[in-house]
């Protein structure tokens, strides 16, 4: 195949060893138990209700950073492939961001209570 | 570096594409990208035909207020089908996957895509698709082509009909996906010396607009399928409310991915009139930064408006009218698009033969598709016309009236090209203008009939009778089309025979795949070639000979 | 411009232009208006479009193949013009448009509230204020604003009334709601403008509206309709008040829809010539000691109860009409199948009025 730039490169690009994928995954075991801690964990006294949430959610974007990083070798790439990474992204908060806000906003309108399969559901789960 | 140039003596049967190999496992697992673009437009043709049939059976269904002919269950069933049909397998791949595909590479003279398998795989998932849309025929889908919840979740036709439906959208996605990806590679990295973005000829800028929508919206509806899936087997509770969901959610995601994919559908026809009004009107494209802009910013704009289709659904206010607002700014890119259209006209040399016809055509309809949006995108007059006949009017125009007739343009264009034959010229006439004249007969009706008060997806409307006339001239305009679509079907098949040979340009374009044979061979250029400006037409003269167009002798080749 | 000024005086209950029904509400006046400022715009773009196209066609016909065509590729004053010029278009009609819009969601304080739930396929109207209920049919005073709270039993599905330019989406689970003020007495359709299965262009209703005095009577009447009436006549009653809700379901000439058809019916049940999916006959159901008894309360059980015994052949599909149906309607039911040939003919067309008298 003939193309205008002839970039036959010689050499494969940056080259990742297996011990550091491992590593890397390693990191990412223990961040998920992490996590899982996390949702046991009482947080009454500290007082912060949201703090399981705020704290999961830290972790997960740790854990996507990293995955993004250096799984899916965007430390050693160049930029601008890092901002395509990052500019779809900002399609997936656009979207929920805006369906979301309608979501809050007719909020009032729900009718309230659960409804039969959902009671149904739920005695089920008691017993 | 010597240009493979149009030899002025062609022997009788030159080794093409078409004759490389022969057997039909060399088609069926090819990687050249004109037999894949190929297979595409014969698999593509065949599909619209099926629509189209739903498409007659739904108008003559219409054309008493009692509707004799189906009953409500099967009207909701054809209805789907043809709605389906249309857009997962017509209109989504027609101009990127069977014209794109073939014109692209060559385009950039190059020997390729960037991922001839992944092409031929793309080709494979469509093939995947059909085959689950026909089981989910059989089953019966009457849901609507867009599945609306909780309906969907309810309807009775579970593992025969909506499931294999949803899965064969999901595959379809997937071959959208990977086109998409092919051609933002092959844009990138496949252009020829010379050919900077803003060299490159505009119908491949409205292709990468287009690529560039396919790999970031069509996710999204994949996953909603696939959440639809679920939600009928397993319960999962998103979106029926009996479990606590909540159905108009369903519609965020949905029209997430469905309105990017009307600019799929629209983007590369507009980029097919482009070359059209161009090539045929033998004069520089007016305007073409503006035109190249405005590619991408349909692409993008088009991702911030999806609300549009939901203003009547419960969406809260601040919502409608933040969606209401960015809408209208779609239409400013659309309009540009049209004025620079009209003014390359302007002190052009107008061939009206059929690829104009269609052009001129997509203009004419494409302006009052665009305009009639513009009702839409109001708050206070949506209202009243969502799933109305208006806006089922608007959206042929938009989407049949504009990108199949930018579809019917570029196969005409490409088509001694592609098979290397001439189709009659005086049928491509006729049957262009009774394509036109019957399509608007059929739809501009429709509009009446949506501001009137007819609402859409009535298999009857017993109770509204004033509305017959409508009707019965928008099923006149129906069959007036048809015929068109037949009399081409006869005169293309005509052509493949007992067409005159193509010379290489038949029409004086300027592009890189006007400099290949055609058809063209095997491996399109054997050397790269290096482009200039692919609007100038002023280094092409006309010979009689050949009824065609080439370079003039007294002119250098870029490069040379 | 001229019709822009029609719309605005344009008779209420007339038609204000060529494209739009007629004018029967408050709010249709500024959507019309809206309507009009855009097709104005729209003639002028098209028209000139079109023109300048038609134009340059002939004006710029191919003279011969070798004519290279010089005219100019880009003119950056212009192109910026018509970009400019199209988006101050755009914003004013965005902001006629909203301004319309917003009218149309809030309903003034003091509104008259009808509750409209919908299902597949009819309309049930709620007047909570007199206790009326009314199938596929709406009875609304002329100059009151009303407004509509709906909710829907199952799909979605939407409210639409072209003459008043108004629609909203029914959604399970939630309320949506719109509002309307009518001003020309007269019978307005409804249509129903959500897909929502089978019969969704059969989900059909009528506005009925009506002068402001006559209003308060009709709904009395409405109310107490059935409560002074004899048992005998009852049937007249209830298939005409009361059937519209069986009907989607349930034909009167014998045709088999998603249940039963009630010709015939009273004499299978009488007989307890029913078989259930259970593999139960109604005949063991029927006599003293069992379930029933009496047919009658076969049929009465089976409104709020109808997932206690299904036929066989049928999928059970039946709501529920607990709560939405008084003691004597329950009776009038029975009454109208004892009586069916009475109040229904061959065909299964009804032959009487509410009152009694005979429908021609």
């Amino acid at each position: 195949m003939s193309n205008a730039e002839q970039h036959h490169e010689d050499h494969i690009g940056h080259e990742v060893s297996i011990k550091f994928n491992v590593f890397i995954c390693a990191i990412l075991l223990f961040l998920t138990a992490v996590t899982v801690w996390v949702s046991r964990y009482d947080f009454s006294e500290i007082n912060i209700a949201e703090m399981g949430i705020i704290m999961a959610l830290f972790v997960a974007t740790v854990k996507a950073t990293i995955v993004g990083l250096y799984f899916m070798h965007l430390r050693w790439d160049r930029a601008f492939i890092g901002f395509i990474f990052v500019g779809s992204i900002l399609f997936v908060v656009l979207f929920i961001a805006l369906a979301l806000t309608d979501t809050m906003e007719y909020q009032p309108t729900i009718i309230k209570g659960d409804t039969p399969m959902v009671t149904e559901a739920m005695d089920k789960l008691k017993h | 570096m010597a240009i493979l140039t149009t030899p002025q003596s062609t022997p009788e049967v030159t080794d093409n594409y078409l004759n490389h190999t022969k057997g039909i496992w060399s088609w069926l697992f090819t990687l050249d990208h004109k037999r894949i673009g190929m297979m595409y437009l014969i698999c593509v043709l065949a599909a619209f035909l099926l629509g189209g049939i739903f498409a007659m059976l739904i108008r003559f269904q219409l054309l008493t207020p009692d509707g004799t002919i189906l009953t409500q269950d099967q009207y909701n069933q054809v209805f789907t089908a043809h709605g389906a049909i249309m857009v997962f397998l017509v209109i989504i791949p027609a101009v990127p996957a069977a014209l794109g595909n073939f014109v692209l590479p060559i385009m950039l003279g190059a020997k390729d895509v960037a991922f001839p398998k992944l092409n031929l795989f793309s080709w494979w998932l469509w093939v995947f698709g059909l085959v689950f849309f026909l089981v989910a025929l059989a089953g019966g889908v009457d849901t609507g082509w867009t599945f609306y919840t909780p309906y969907s979740l309810d309807t009775t036709t579970g593992m025969t009909g909506i499931i294999p439906v949803l899965i064969g959208a999901f595959i379809l996605g997937f071959s959208s996906i990977f086109t998409g990806m092919n051609f933002i590679v092959t844009i990138h990295r496949l252009r020829p010396p010379g050919m900077t973005w803003f060299k490159m000829p505009l119908f491949l800028w409205a292709t990468y607009a287009t690529a560039i929508i396919q790999v970031l919206a069509t996710p999204v509806i994949g996953i909603t399928l696939l959440l639809l899936i679920v939600e009928r087997t397993v319960g999962i509770g998103i979106f029926d409310p009996a479990m606590g969901g909540d159905p108009v959610l369903y519609q965020h995601f949905f029209w997430f991915y469905s309105h990017p994919a009307v600019y799929i559908m629209i983007l590369p026809a507009m980029g097919v009139v482009s070359e059209l009004i161009s090539v045929h009107s033998h004069r520089h494209i007016f305007g073409y930064k503006f035109i190249a802009y405005s590619s991408i910013a349909i692409a993008m704009f088009g991702f911030l408006v999806w609300g549009h289709h939901m203003f009547t659904s419960g969406q809260s206010d601040l919502m409608n009218v933040i969606f209401s607002l960015i809408t209208f700014s779609v239409s400013i890119p659309s309009a540009v698009k049209v004025f620079n259209w009209l003014a390359t006209l302007y002190k052009g040399s107008i061939s009206l033969n059929a690829p104009m016809i269609y052009g001129l055509a997509f203009i004419f309809i494409f302006t009052i598709g665009g305009l009639t949006g513009l009702y839409h995108a109001t708050l206070a007059t949506a209202v009243h016309l969502h799933d109305s006949y208006f806006v089922v009017a608007h959206f042929h125009y938009v989407m049949m009236g504009s990108a199949l007739i930018g579809f019917l343009g570029g196969i005409h264009h490409w088509w001694p090209k592609m098979i290397g034959k001439m189709y009659n010229e005086n049928a491509g006439r006729i049957s262009a203008i009774l394509v036109f004249v019957g399509f608007n007969m059929t739809f501009f009706t429709q509009f009446m009939l949506g501001s009137k008060g007819m609402p859409r997806r009535y298999a009857t409307y017993i109770e509204m009778p004033e509305f017959q006339i409508y009707h019965v001239i928008s099923t006149i305009g129906a069959t007036v089309m048809a015929v068109g679509f037949v009399l081409c079907a006869i005169y293309l098949l005509h052509s493949i025979f007992f067409g005159r040979k193509a010379p290489a340009n038949p029409w004086g374009g300027r592009s890189l795949e006007w400099q290949c044979t055609s058809p063209p061979p095997w491996d399109n250029f054997a050397e790269q070639p290096t482009v200039g400006d692919c609007y100038d037409y002023s280094v092409l003269e006309w010979d009689p000979n050949e009824q065609g167009y080439h370079w003039r002798d007294d002119v250098k080749h870029p490069g040379e | 411009m001229f019709s822009i000024l029609s719309t605005l005086l344009a008779t209420p209950g007339k038609q204000a232009n060529f494209w739009l029904p007629k004018q029967a509400s408050t709010v249709a006046q500024s959507v019309d208006f809206t309507f009009d400022v855009i097709t104005w715009i729209c003639y002028f773009f098209f028209f000139s479009i079109t023109a300048l196209l038609v134009y340059f066609m002939i004006k710029y016909r191919r003279k011969g193949h070798d004519v290279v065509a010089q005219g100019p590729t880009h003119n950056t004053p212009i192109e910026v013009t018509w970009t400019i010029l199209p988006m101050i278009l755009v914003v004013i009609i965005f902001v006629v448009g909203m301004r319309g819009y917003l009218n149309l969601r809030e309903a003034p304080e003091g509104s008259y509230e009808v509750q409209v739930t919908a299902e597949r396929w009819q309309w049930i109207f709620n007047h909570p204020k007199y206790g009326v209920t009314e199938v596929g049919e709406l009875t609304v005073p002329v100059g009151k604003p009303v407004r509509l709270l709906m909710a829907s039993n199952d799909v979605l599905h939407s409210l639409w009334i072209p003459d008043f330019r108004v629609k909203m989406d029914v959604v399970p689970g939630r309320y949506t709601s719109l509002w309307f003020e009518a001003t020309a007495v007269g019978d307005y359709n409804l249509n129903c403008a959500e897909y929502c299965g089978m019969d969704h262009s059969k989900m059909f209703a009528t506005v009925h509206v009506v002068p402001e005095e006559k209003f308060e009577p009709a709904m009395v009447k409405l109310a107490s309709e059935y409560e002074d009436m004899s048992v005998g006549q009852l049937p007249a009653y209830a298939i005409n008040r009361l059937y519209n809700r069986c009907k989607s379901c349930h034909s009167l000439d014998g045709t088999i829809r998603i249940g039963p058809s009630f010709k015939g019916l009273w004499d299978r049940v009488k007989g307890g010539d029913v078989k259930f999916t259970s593999g139960e006959i109604l005949l063991d159901l029927l006599g003293e000691n069992t379930e029933y008894v009496q047919p009658e309360n076969y049929i009465r059980t089976s409104l709020v109860d109808p997932q206690g015994h299904i036929v066989q052949g049928y999928l059970g599909s039946m709501p529920s009409f607990q709560g939405q149906l008084k003691e004597k309607q329950i009776t009038a039911i029975i009454e109208m199948f004892k009586h069916l040939n009475e109040v229904t003919d061959e065909a299964g067309n009804i032959t009487v009025n509410p009152d009694g008298t005979p429908r021609n």
